[in-house]
C-alpha cells in the first residue's frame, strides 16, 4: 500500500470495537433465543444491546417486522460508528468493506422502485451503514424509474456497471442484470484499496487474503447455488474477479460437476477449515448448510487473523463479520418462529463457532 | 598520532595553522570531551522520554477507546496509560551513576 498511515488509529478502533464484541449474543443467549416466541424474543432484545432502537421503533412495528427492523438499526449504528472513529488507511480499508451496504440499499432502491413501492417502505428497508450519507439516499428514493437511479450513481463505484447493464434491463424488462452489476462493482472494488501488497507480513497482507477469502467463498456459493438449480446459465456471468481459488474458465467447468468442485475445494487452501463442511455437503446434499459452514468458516478466519496481528484492522474487521453473523441468526431465529419451524430446525439455521 | 600530525603540521605550517592552537591545548592535556557524561545521560534520558512517550500514544488512544464503551475504570485506564513513563523513570538512573 503507497498510502501513508498518518491518521490511521487502530489503537483506539481496536478498544471500543472489543468492548462491543464483548456484548454480541453468545451461545447461551441463542439456546434461550430459540425456546422463545417473537415476542418474547422482541422482550428479550429490548433488556440487551438493543433497547434503544427497540423503544424507537415499538410503536411503529411489531412482531417479526420489529425485529427485523430494530437490527438492522442497530447494525447500521455500529457500522457507521466504526467508520466515525477510523482515519486514514484504516477508514479506506473500513469503508471498502462497509460499501457492501450501499450495494444493498442501491439493491433495495432498484427493486422497489422496480416493484412500485412506495418510497416510505422502501426507506424502512435500508440499512445506512455504508459510505452513501442520508442526502445522497434521500435523493435516491426521491426518484421514480430506474433510469434515473442509474444516472445518480454514475459518481459512484457503481456507475461503470450499471450504465451497461441498463442497456440489457431495457432490452429483457428483468432486473437481474442491474443487480448483477451492483453486486460485481462492490467486489471487485474490494480490492481496490488492499491490491499490491509488498509486505507479505503485515495487516494489510492479511487484510487482502481476507478479503480474497470472501470473494472465493462467494464464487464458491454461486457456483454450487447455479449448479444445484440445474437453471441453464453461464457461471462465467456470476463470477467474481480477484479469488485466489478459481478464475472464470475454471469455475464454468466445474459447476457442471459437484463432486470435483467439492475435491476442488478441498484440496485448496480453504480445505481444513471446510472439511466438515464438505463432508456435510457430500452425504446431506443439503445447501444451507453448507452456506453456513461457508459463514462459520469465514468468521474462523477472521478470528485467526486478528490473532496474528491484534493492533489493525483485523480485529475490527472480525467483530464487522460476527456481528453480521448475529444479526442474520436473530433474524433467522424470529422468521422460523414465525413460519412455525421447530427448535432443532431452528438451531440447524444458525451459524455459530 | 598527535606528533606525526605535529611533525606534518611542521612542515606545512600555512595550511594546519588554525589547527595549531586547538592541537596546543590537547597537548598540554587541557582537553574536553565533546560528551560529559552527565550530556550522554541527558541524551539518553531524552531517547528514553521520546520512547515512553510514543508508547503511551498508543495506550492513550486504546484506554480512551476502552473508557467511552465503559470496560474499564478511569483509574485502571490512567494507571495503563502512564505505565511506560517508568522507562523514563529509570533512565534517570543514568544521572546518578
Amino acid at each position: 500500500m503507497s498510502k501513508s498511515d498518518s491518521g490511521s488509529n487502530p489503537e483506539y478502533v481496536n478498544a471500543r470495537v472489543r468492548a462491543r464484541r464483548a456484548k454480541l449474543f453468545d451461545d447461551e443467549d441463542y439456546r434461550k433465543l430459540v425456546r422463545m416466541g417473537t415476542g418474547e424474543i422482541a422482550r428479550y432484545m429490548e433488556e440487551s444491546e438493543y433497547e434503544t432502537e427497540m423503544n424507537e421503533l415499538g410503536s411503529r412495528y411489531n412482531g417479526v417486522d420489529l425485529i427485523e427492523y430494530t437490527l438492522n438499526r442497530n447494525l447500521a449504528k455500529h457500522f457507521e460508528d466504526i467508520l466515525d472513529w477510523s482515519g486514514g488507511q484504516l477508514y479506506d480499508q473500513l469503508a471498502a468493506y462497509l460499501r457492501k451496504f450501499d450495494a444493498w440499499n442501491l439493491k433495495t432502491i432498484l427493486r422497489g422502485v422496480y416493484a412500485d413501492s412506495p418510497s416510505e417502505e422502501i426507506e424502512a428497508d435500508l440499512i445506512r451503514a455504508g459510505e452513501f450519507d442520508d442526502a445522497f439516499l434521500a435523493r435516491l428514493l426521491e426518484v421514480q424509474d430506474i433510469e434515473g437511479i442509474v444516472e445518480l450513481c454514475s459518481g459512484t463505484i457503481f456507475g461503470p456497471g450499471l450504465d451497461e447493464a441498463l442497456e440489457q434491463y431495457q432490452e429483457t424488462q428483468a432486473l437481474v442484470p442491474l443487480e448483477n452489476a451492483v453486486d460485481r462493482a462492490f467486489y471487485e472494488h474490494l480490492l481496490d484499496d488492499a491490491g499490491t501488497v509488498t509486505d507479505v507480513d503485515s495487516p494489510a497482507a492479511l487484510y487482502l487474503e481476507f478479503l480474497q477469502a470472501e470473494i472465493d467463498f462467494r464464487n464458491v456459493r454461486n457456483a454450487l447455488r447455479l449448479s444445484r438449480s440445474g437453471a441453464d446459465i453461464d457461471p462465467a456471468e456470476y463470477f467474481i474477479e480477484g479469488g485466489r481459488l478459481f478464475d472464470a474458465d475454471e469455475l464454468t467447468q466445474l459447476v457442471t460437476n459437484t463432486d470435483e468442485l467439492v475435491a476442488r475445494i478441498r484440496d485448496s487452501a480453504y480445505g481444513d477449515d471446510l472439511s466438515a463442511a464438505l463432508n456435510e455437503l457430500e452425504e446431506a446434499e443439503s445447501l444451507i448448510g453448507f452456506e453456513n459452514a461457508l459463514d462459520a468458516a469465514l468468521q474462523e478466519y477472521a478470528d485467526h487473523f486478528s490473532n496474528s496481528f491484534p493492533i489493525s484492522v483485523t480485529p475490527i474487521l472480525a467483530y464487522i463479520i460476527a456481528k453480521e453473523r448475529e444479526t442474520d441468526n436473530i433474524r433467522a431465529i424470529a422468521r422460523g418462529k414465525e413460519a412455525g419451524l421447530n427448535e432443532d430446525e431452528i438451531e440447524a439455521e444458525l451459524v455459530t463457532i | 598520532m598527535f606528533e606525526a600530525l605535529a611533525d606534518a603540521g611542521m612542515l606545512t605550517m600555512d595550511s594546519v595553522a588554525n589547527f595549531l592552537p586547538m592541537q596546543e591545548e590537547v597537548l598540554n592535556g587541557n582537553a574536553q570531551p565533546a560528551l560529559t557524561q552527565k550530556g550522554a545521560a541527558a541524551i539518553g534520558i531524552g531517547l528514553a522520554a521520546i520512547g515512553a512517550g510514543y508508547a503511551e500514544r498508543g495506550i492513550g488512544a486504546a484506554a480512551v477507546g476502552a473508557l467511552a464503551e465503559d470496560s474499564i475504570s478511569t483509574g485502571i485506564a490512567v494507571f495503563l496509560t502512564v505505565l511506560p513513563e517508568t522507562l523514563a523513570i529509570f533512565a534517570l538512573v543514568a544521572l546518578f551513576v
